[in-house]
């Protein structure tokens, strides 16, 4: 992975000096909290409910075995022993001292790692797929791009105070694990038919409260101009995206306002001016970036079948480490070796995404053990080790097993993405973690879990959308009204290819109604499905009515006036 | 208004200033011959907002005043300044400062107003920031193209001067320098 030069090992640690300064004029009282707020958040500080929150980068998902260690450190030296890996390939620390996060920031440095631009209206953590450069079904390895738009991206002047908060995902595979359409830019990598690297642009996606996926506004723009025609593209957004309402700020209402073909006039119009400077990549900023992402010391090995994998297995073990290998273990791209997935999804007992700092350390050793020293963070909050030879599959589950992180429902309905909602996050309207609770508990059994296959299950506590509800077959939002929480659920949403934004059934249940809904869409889904059909596509079948009717069959409350205005509303 | 202002020119150190340009608001105009009301304290030098400067700069008063070196403009966070680049380019011969003002410190419209003005309509003099302007945006300002802040007047100027010397490397380039690339 990739290694920090002297530049950026400088600049980290002079980025820490500055954010020490600024804290002690806020301690000292110099620095109002108003004006401190929006330095702090570019440092990932938000105030939460009961303490600071500090979120840390984990650019495009790369995490070494000595980085984990130390968040594990942080987790618990500054924390109360864990963390919480999050959708975007950060980690969030829920209870620091403002006074610390200097130190947090140094203890980070150390080991290349920071947390600039974890939040705030500037260009955020850079995201990726997880499987970057192992996947079978690569085209591109995303990672030097990501990491050299990492670097330029990095404290860049012009854009520190965009409208609003502005994410990149980059992919380079064929099936999008990205999430790409929901980003305010989406970068597919492709190679032309030269064989050159060039990138398909799409902008003005984006979750909250107005779900909108992102438009195709350029084709195969050669790797080395992104700097400049992300510069053209973000530059229109620090013009003329709207600045008079914080909900209509994100670069998707500017892009839906004029239109994509519009909006890509625009950005075509400045960059006619821009695209020759020298802001653009050279060959050798590349060479310096992507020597660090050549392939580990892979050994020649033979592909070995589930069957012989298996085969060495107890007996009475079988069953169980085949499940495992069906959900966890991911095809690779080299003979003889596969992706892990360790679930941090257990059924009700933590939150979905937390890993405590014995598991961090537990897992940066298996790292270590199997795979390169090296790990990733998903989108589901899930982490991987990516090069594990399949002889020691078995092992590795073994010790996985003892760290709580083998359940094998990796894609099935309890691998819940939620995000830490009312119990941490002073945004939220509603809890998210008891409602992954109460459902993880009720669906407790694999082999029905197995059976039902794969589907997305995402909690947001609030339209903010941390939680990607908009793009989980099942999607439960919190809301907020007259004081109590209530719960909107939404059906039909899609992350990947095929990515779409689901659609609200109708008015909104209560808390402890959750599990009994979900379970009247599942049972309704069982009913429909034919053959081995999944639930996204049993849905886009027979549609949502039958989903609906099961959903309120037995619903406490009665329709109320106020329950359809807000279902009117938020279909908008 | 600031007594000082905070000067940086392109090649050489940041450094504490006298203010002499008075920034007008456009507003209490009473007509020609243009003497604001607030152009109190022996000051002549004034920045005039770029909308009044569209309306007003074919005034006899306007043109003498300017041609003394005595009026620049400020654009407004929302004035598109491609849209004149005419006036802008005819300014050039007759503005000694132009300033972009920031309505708020989180508003960061100015920041590509100030790169513009250095790109594409290659302006060499004084791009000045004003309005509200904190110490923690200076940085900023000096790389996109600023080198000229009027702070707001509650800011530790002290304070500001540090500002400009955090980093001794960039990994993006800027109006002031090329990002840093290690020795070959």
């Amino acid at each position: 992975m990739y290694k920090y030069d002297a530049i950026d090992q400088t600049l980290v640690d002079q980025r820490v000096a500055q954010f020490r300064d600024q804290v002690s004029r806020r301690i000292n009282g110099t620095l109002a909290e108003e004006e401190f707020r929006p330095l702090r958040l570019q440092n990932g500080l938000y105030h939460q409910r009961h303490a600071y929150m500090l979120r840390v980068a984990i650019p495009y998902g790369l995490l070494s075995a000595k980085q984990l260690r130390t968040l594990a450190l942080i987790a618990d030296k500054y924390d109360r022993g864990y963390g919480h890996f999050t959708t975007r390939q950060n980690i969030q620390f829920n209870w620091i001292e403002l006074e610390q996060t200097p130190d947090i920031l140094a203890e980070l440095a150390k080991v290349e790692m920071h947390a600039i631009q974890t939040s705030g209206n500037c260009i955020r953590n850079i995201t990726s797929d997880a499987f970057a450069g192992v996947a079978g079904d690569e085209y591109i390895d995303p990672r030097p791009v990501c990491e050299l738009l990492r670097q330029w991206s990095t404290l860049h002047p012009e854009f520190a105070h965009l409208p609003r908060k502005f994410k990149f995902a980059i992919n380079g595979a064929k099936v999008d694990r990205t999430v790409l359409l929901c980003h305010d830019v989406g970068i597919e990598l492709k190679k032309n038919t030269k064989g050159e690297l060039v990138a398909d642009i799409y902008a003005g996606g984006g979750m909250g409260r107005t779900p909108i996926l992102g438009s195709l506004i350029k084709q195969d723009v050669p790797w080395q101009v992104l700097p400049s025609y992300l510069t053209a593209l973000l530059r229109v957004y620090n013009r003329f995206g709207r600045r008079d309402n914080l909900y209509k700020a994100r670069i998707k209402i500017l892009v839906k306002a004029l239109g994509p073909e519009e909006f890509a006039r625009q950005v075509e119009g400045e960059w006619a001016h821009i695209q020759n400077t020298d802001d653009n990549f050279t060959q050798a900023e590349w060479d310096r970036v992507a020597k660090h992402f050549t392939k580990p010391a892979y050994k020649t090995l033979s592909a070995l079948t589930t069957e012989q994998l298996i085969a060495s297995t107890p007996e009475s073990e079988k069953a169980a480490f085949a499940r495992w290998l069906e959900r966890n273990v991911k095809s690779h791209q080299v003979a003889g070796y596969a992706s892990v997935i360790l679930s941090l999804k257990p059924h009700g007992t933590v939150a979905p995404g937390d890993a405590t700092v014995a598991q961090m350390n537990a897992i940066a050793d298996l790292s270590d053990q199997y795979s390169f020293g090296e790990l990733r963070v998903t989108h589901e909050q899930n982490l991987v080790l990516a090069d594990v030879e399949q002889s020691k599959l078995l092992e590795l589950w073994q010790a996985a097993k003892q760290q709580h992180v083998a359940l094998p429902n990796i894609g099935l309905l309890t691998d819940i993405i939620a995000c830490p909602g009312g119990d941490f996050c002073s945004l939220a309207n509603a809890k998210s973690l008891p409602i992954a609770k109460a459902i993880q508990e009720r669906f407790d059994n694999l082999d029905y879990l197995f059976d039902l296959g794969d589907i997305s299950l995402n909690i947001s506590g609030c339209i903010n959308s941390c939680g990607h509800h908009h793009v989980g077959n099942i999607g439960v939002l919190g809301v907020d009204k007259d004081g109590e929480e209530w719960y909107q659920i939404t059906l039909g949403g899609e992350q990947g290819n095929d990515a779409a934004i689901g659609k609200v059934i109708g008015p909104s249940f209560y808390a402890d109604e959750i599990p009994d809904v979900v379970t009247n869409i599942i049972n309704t889904y069982v009913e429909h499905r034919a053959d081995d059909e999944s639930f996204i596509d049993a849905y886009r079948r027979i549609g949502v009515t039958p989903f609906k009717e099961a959903s309120y069959k037995n619903a406490k409350k009665k329709v109320k006036a106020e329950d359809l205005n807000e279902n009117a509303a938020s279909q908008s | 208004m600031n007594q000082q202002i905070i000067s940086f020119p392109k090649d050489s150190g940041p450094s504490l200033v006298a203010n002499e340009w008075q920034v007008w608001n456009g507003e209490q105009d009473e007509g020609a011959p243009f003497i604001s009301n607030e152009l109190a304290h022996g000051l002549n030098k004034v920045l005039v907002p770029f909308h009044w400067w569209i309306t007003h700069h074919k005034n006899a008063d306007i043109i003498e005043r300017a041609n003394k070196g005595e009026i620049g403009v400020w654009f407004a966070s929302d004035d598109d300044i491609l849209k004149h680049a005419d006036m802008i380019e005819a300014g050039k011969a007759l503005w000694p400062v132009v300033a972009a003002h920031f309505p708020i410190f989180r508003d960061g419209r100015s920041f590509s107003t100030a790169a513009l003005l250095r790109q594409r309509f290659h302006w060499q003099k004084e791009v000045r920031a004003i309005g509200d302007v904190l110490i923690d945006q200076l940085l900023q300002g000096a790389r996109v193209g600023f080198d000229a802040f009027e702070l707001r007047p509650d800011q530790d100027l002290q304070v500001g001067l540090k500002q400009f010397n955090l980093f001794s490397v960039t990994t993006q380039n800027s109006w002031r320098g090329k990002r840093s690339l290690l020795e070959a």
